[in-house]
């Protein structure tokens, strides 16, 4: 934790620039719609909030801590006492949900203008708050917060794309990517183009390898772990992922399945539409589905991780101390335990001591009878079921193998969210357990 | 040059058709249209070059840039050689006007070279020059031109035929190559297909003194390696598994090392006084990767060595002691005193390992053995020393 002192210098300084260029754009906004002559009531808006940043920052700036504007400590409290996991899987899922249902909304300029402002501003305020800006602006950290931004920027811009196309072909209009053609040279255009990038980003590396030198720790020590250890930030989904499996399925299986599903993708695909084109009417199914495991099975967990898992990988609120004592009680059982000791009121069968291997494999096969028959019914006889119910068309479209891959890929995507509820409500650890050979589920 | 842009083969492609068309409709010669294909602006070649290289092979006529390419060379090559009877000049001028050939030139070039062994007159190459344009748009039927010279043998089955019978050794163009390679290659053959029948002893005999054949046959000074081991991918394969084996062996060394920098696996921790009940140690982790502690497990009071590695993905857990639990950073396993697995990811208990009483009466730790509770061996009486 910082002293308070400390913490002034090195944030408020940042804040006060940070709520500067929150005004200078939003000022540059109100000018170019101004000059449009049909916006000026937003033009109004945003100038008059350019100013209200205007004076955020010369606050900030202000050299006195209680002067730096700050969420409210109320506002702080309500939110750490209500951030948990489970919350904020529902809550991103919930806002994913509005994103789309509301999309025709969403996807307009004034709409996403003001959003971004809000998130900037609920951003700037909670900088101001200690425990937030530790983990928010630690050199590590920083260029996430930025891959959150522009994440939603082009999903954003693909999402509009997308709502214009949707209501053009309604209109039996041709989509929009056939009307403006972009297509350019790749020599020069193209090549220019890169090249400027190039030494834009080359640049940015630069100053950010100046000004956000990476933290050097200690030499490294196989019986000393930093606490929390975290993997690189693209790996913190499989960390979390870790939490519900045993290594060989989140460490193995399922980063392998990804890469494979992600191959298999356009095999399985037989919607011919929305080929060079954006639109999500035309793809719904494909759409859903990568985004559910793109957004919520990948992007959430790397923000979950990165943000907020603290010390022994507890969950710990935007605005909450990572001290390393924290107590939460995740005790949780396997199914085999749950199954014979705590609803049939029996031990765990155990094969005798002398038994041969044959029979201890028997009575290892026994134990996890409930389990085995779970996912037994859940990746054999499921399939077949979708397939004469809700997935009776794309049966019919797909054939048998293809459909057969594709719900298998589905079913073991959706592993980790059923998974993960389990965990939650039931306190269930493994589904199947067998430590003998270390082959738990 | 009028274009300084350098041209795309469609361009190039494009430009000969237009070519092809031209030569076929108007009476132009070749060389006056065929740059317009190349690099070479039309105004510069016809002016400069026109007079004097219509006079000889058109082709011959290196483009603006003046570097002559492969093809050329090639093309140069096998025209000098097959028209030793013919000026020097007719064959190139390299740089006298640059520039890269088109390919319709080039072609031209290698067929009036092979059409025209004996090119001495400007009249017998003029024709032959023209000849490939309109022989391409009349895919390899005899153009009427040739009729003025009939000796001339054009197509390539003739010249094949004509090879073949050894009259006329012509030009060799890359299609004809095969074809043209295959006779010298056969006196060789023969050679050695008759050469056992000039001697009585068939085979022993040249088994045993190799030099009599490697002396008959030239080539065959190249095959000993092979022959003596096979063959050259046998010799290959053999050097390559025999470094791959050599490496493999240097690798397999590094396991072996000349001096082990790590703690002993057994080691002293002190005497059993030193282990009040219900205490874990946790002194000897950054060592030793130990917990040694005095418990109560099953009912039996015992000190035992906990090894410090997560059971999950082999991180070290940390010892809370407010809270009385082994919990680990990484994904937030969590392990009871006794080692119990209880909460997070974890699948088994922490391992221990071998602990006894050694002759001094402190205690000991063996690292090399530990014991699984999953599998029964917490029994061991090896895992532990009752306090």
């Amino acid at each position: 934790m910082h002293s308070n002192g400390f913490f002034l210098n090195d944030v408020a300084g940042f804040l006060g620039g940070y709520y500067a260029f929150i005004a200078i754009m939003n000022g540059i906004a109100a000018l170019v719609l101004w000059r449009k002559k049909d916006a000026a009531t937003w033009a109004f808006v945003w100038s008059v909030f350019a100013g209200v940043m205007m004076i955020f920052a010369s606050l900030a700036l202000s050299g006195s801590k209680s002067m730096v504007p700050i969420l409210p400590e109320a506002i702080r409290g309500l939110v750490n006492n209500l951030s948990g996991p489970v919350l904020y899987t529902l809550g991103t899922t919930a806002i994913l949900v509005v994103l789309y249902v509301f999309r025709k909304f969403f996807v307009q300029p004034m709409v996403a203008w003001t959003v971004l402002n809000i998130s900037l501003l609920l951003l700037g305020l909670s900088m101001a708050d200690e425990n937030f800006a530790a983990i928010v602006m630690k050199p590590d950290n920083v260029p996430i917060v930025g891959l959150v931004y522009l994440l939603a920027f082009f999903t954003w811009v693909a999402t509009k794309q997308a709502v214009v196309n949707d209501e053009r072909i309604k209109q039996g209009l041709p989509v929009i990517e056939k009307v403006n053609d972009e297509k350019v040279l790749v020599w020069p255009d193209l090549v220019y183009t890169e090249l400027i990038c190039m030494i834009a980003v080359s640049a940015l590396l630069l100053v950010w390898a100046i000004f956000l030198p990476a933290p050097l720790e200690e030499p490294a020590s196989s019986v000393k772990t930093p606490n929390p250890s975290k993997a690189p930030w693209y790996f913190l989904g499989l960390q979390e992922m870790l939490v519900y499996f045993d290594p060989w399925y989140a460490g193995v299986v399922l980063p392998s399945l990804v890469v494979f599903g992600l191959m298999a993708m356009p095999y399985l695909d037989f919607n011919k539409k929305g080929n060079g084109y954006y639109s999500i009417e035309e793809r719904k199914f494909s759409y859903l589905v990568w985004q559910f495991g793109f957004f919520e099975l990948w992007i959430t967990l790397i923000i979950l991780g990165t943000f907020l898992r603290g010390p022994n990988w507890n969950f710990f609120g935007p605005f909450e101390y990572w001290t390393p004592y924290k107590v939460e009680v995740l005790n949780n059982v396997d199914l085999p335990q749950m199954f014979w000791v705590q609803w049939l009121n029996q031990p765990l069968p155990r094969a005798p001591q002398d038994a041969g291997l044959l029979s201890q494999i028997g009575y290892i096969l026994m134990r996890e009878s409930p389990g085995l028959l779970v996912m037994g019914v859940y990746l054999v006889a499921l399939p077949p079921l979708l397939a004469v119910t809700i997935f009776r068309d794309f049966y019919a479209k797909m054939g048998f193998i293809r459909y057969m891959v594709m719900s298998n890929l589905m079913l073991l995507m959706l592993t980790l969210p059923l998974k993960m509820a389990l965990r939650w409500t039931l306190n269930l650890k493994y589904i199947i357990s067998i430590p003998e050979f270390s082959l738990n589920f | 040059m009028a274009e300084k842009k350098k041209m795309s083969v469609a361009d190039i492609l494009a430009a000969a058709r237009a070519d092809k068309q031209s030569v076929a409709d108007s009476d132009e010669t070749v060389v006056e249209s065929a740059p317009a294909g190349t690099d070479a602006s039309p105004a510069e070649s016809p002016t400069s070059e026109a007079p004097e290289s219509a006079a000889k092979p058109a082709a011959m006529k290196p483009g603006p840039s003046g570097r002559p390419s492969v093809q050329e060379m090639l093309a140069k090559a096998r025209a000098d050689k097959a028209t030793p009877s013919a000026e020097p000049k007719a064959t190139t001028k390299p740089g006298s006007s640059g520039g890269r050939p088109s390919v319709q030139e080039m072609l031209a070039m290698a067929r009036a070279n092979k059409a025209t062994p004996s090119a001495e007159s400007k009249a017998t190459t003029k024709p032959a020059a023209k000849q490939p344009a309109a022989k391409k748009t009349a895919t390899a039927k005899p153009s009427p031109v040739d009729g003025a010279k009939k000796n001339v043998q054009r197509d390539t089955a003739s010249i094949l035929a004509a090879a073949r019978s050894g009259a006329k050794p012509g030009p060799v163009s890359k299609a004809e190559a095969p074809a043209f390679s295959k006779p010298t290659a056969k006196p060789v053959a023969k050679k050695v297909a008759k050469a056992p029948s000039r001697p009585v002893p068939p085979r022993p005999e040249r088994k045993k003194q190799e030099k009599p054949g490697k002396a008959t046959a030239a080539d065959d000074r190249r095959g000993f390696l092979s022959y003596t081991v096979g063959s050259f991918m046998a010799v290959g394969f053999t050097a390559l598994a025999a470094t791959t084996g050599l490496f493999s062996l240097g690798i397999a060394r590094f396991f072996f090392p000349n001096v082990l920098a790590e703690p002993p696996s057994r080691f002293k921790v002190g005497n059993k006084e030193g282990f009040p009940s219900g205490v874990v140690e946790t002194k000897f982790v950054a060592q030793y990767g130990v917990w040694v502690v005095n418990a109560d497990f099953e009912g039996i009071q015992q000190i035992y060595a906990l090894k410090t590695v997560c059971t999950h993905l082999g991180c070290t857990p940390n010892w809370l002691e407010a809270e009385q639990k082994f919990k680990c950073p990484c994904h937030g396993s969590g392990f009871y005193k006794d080692g119990i697995n209880f909460e997070g990811p974890a699948p088994r208990p922490l391992e221990r390992y071998a602990i006894s009483i050694a002759g001094d009466g402190q205690l000991e730790v063996d690292k090399s053995k530990s014991f699984q509770e999953e599998l029964g061996q917490w029994n061991d009486p090896a895992s532990y020393v009752t306090a």
